[in-house]
């Protein structure tokens, strides 16, 4: 999906859309085997309860097939999808009381209290340092991260998906950026 | 200069390219410390670019075709209840209305002729079975639909 262009991105999401809606049901596994690993990298990066993954996973396609006739191809269909998928997500940690951003200082205090009992950091990789320390973050930073680096999405494309604002994005993820480094730095120095 | 040390914000942008800024190149070339900090940050993004990138525990696909097609099924029962409600609804109330003309409607049949009366009867048959042939074809129709759109959910 990555690699495709976005003109014959396009074409595949209205052929495939007009198939659904003319009643093949099945192309819409087609869809969701194209998008479930952008729905992961939103659903399990902010929140953390398997059972209600599962749920969440369910609501967010089934609202995408009701909403299937409305979608306009303003964006892509994958975008689209993404949006419904932090919409419903967002929702759930509402209705949970749960922060999408918290205040940084409880991140960072919440950090120094769990360093020294949990990590062992004469043993652990690098890269497992990193993906602790990144699951330390608030929900939103976390998937503004991984949604940047790993899935290698433009901010544009971010902005779509979570309705903030680009300038919005680009502060959070400098923000989330410095936590890391400070708090993955802060475990080297404590060696 | 050297006082002057580059922020954070403007060392991340100038490794992730958002910025091209000479003034941050020559700082860097002259300042060890901010080089040791975009040292770090370039460790970082390659570390997040090796991260494994988030799956399931179930099989995504199976879980949501057994959703969409438990609601599709819901929804065309759900259209079938409504049609035979309002039915039932139009039956009763016809009933309803034609009791106090029962006698009148009686004394119509024992009026007239025999012959008329089968003419009568006759005519309604022949609407009652186009009725049903018509009911029969629709009925066909929807069926097909439903096979071609294969509405079993996949295994
Ligand atoms: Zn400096």
């Amino acid at each position: 999906m990555k690699h495709m262009s976005n003109e014959s991105g396009r074409f595949s999401d209205k052929v495939i859309v007009t198939n659904i809606l003319n009643g093949n049901i099945q192309d819409f596994a087609v869809v969701v085997t194209q998008t479930e690993k952008l729905v992961a990298q939103i659903v399990r990066k902010m929140t953390t309860n398997a059972d209600d993954q599962k749920d969440l996973v369910q609501d967010i396609y089934l609202k995408v097939y009701q909403n299937l006739p409305s979608f306009q191809f303003k964006s892509k269909l994958s975008t689209w999808i993404a949006n419904i998928a932090y919409n419903t997500t967002v929702r759930y940690l509402q209705k949970k009381k749960i922060p999408i951003i918290g205040m940084e200082e409880t991140t960072e205090s919440k950090f120094i209290a769990t360093e020294d009992a949990e990590f062992d950091t004469i043993k652990t990789e690098a890269v497992d340092i990193l993906t602790k320390e990144i699951d330390q973050l608030p929900p939103l930073y976390k998937t503004l991260i991984t949604l940047y680096h790993l899935e290698e999405l433009p901010n544009k494309e971010i902005a779509e998906i979570t309705n903030l604002p680009e300038g919005t994005i680009k502060s959070y993820l400098y923000r989330a950026r410095k936590m890391l480094k400070d708090n993955v730095n802060h475990h080297y120095k404590n060696r | 200069m050297t006082n002057n040390h580059l922020t954070d914000e403007t060392l991340q942008a100038f490794l992730l390219k958002e910025s091209q800024d000479d003034a941050v190149a020559a700082h860097l070339s002259a300042c060890a410390e901010c080089r040791e900090k975009l040292e770090n940050y370039q460790r970082l993004v390659a570390g997040m670019q090796k991260m494994a990138p988030e799956s399931f525990a179930f099989d995504v696909t199976t879980v949501v075709m057994d959703k969409v097609v438990r609601y599709e099924r819901q929804k065309k029962r759900m259209q079938e209840l409504v049609f035979w409600g309002l039915l039932s609804i139009l039956i009763i109330v016809i009933i309803a209305f034609s009791i106090p003309f029962l006698s009148q409607i009686r004394a119509v049949f024992t009026a007239i002729p025999v012959f008329t009366m089968l003419l009568i009867i006759g005519t309604g048959l022949v609407v009652l079975l186009f009725l049903i042939v018509d009911l029969n074809t629709q009925y066909k129709r929807k069926a097909e639909k439903i096979f071609q759109n294969k509405l079993q959910p996949i295994r």
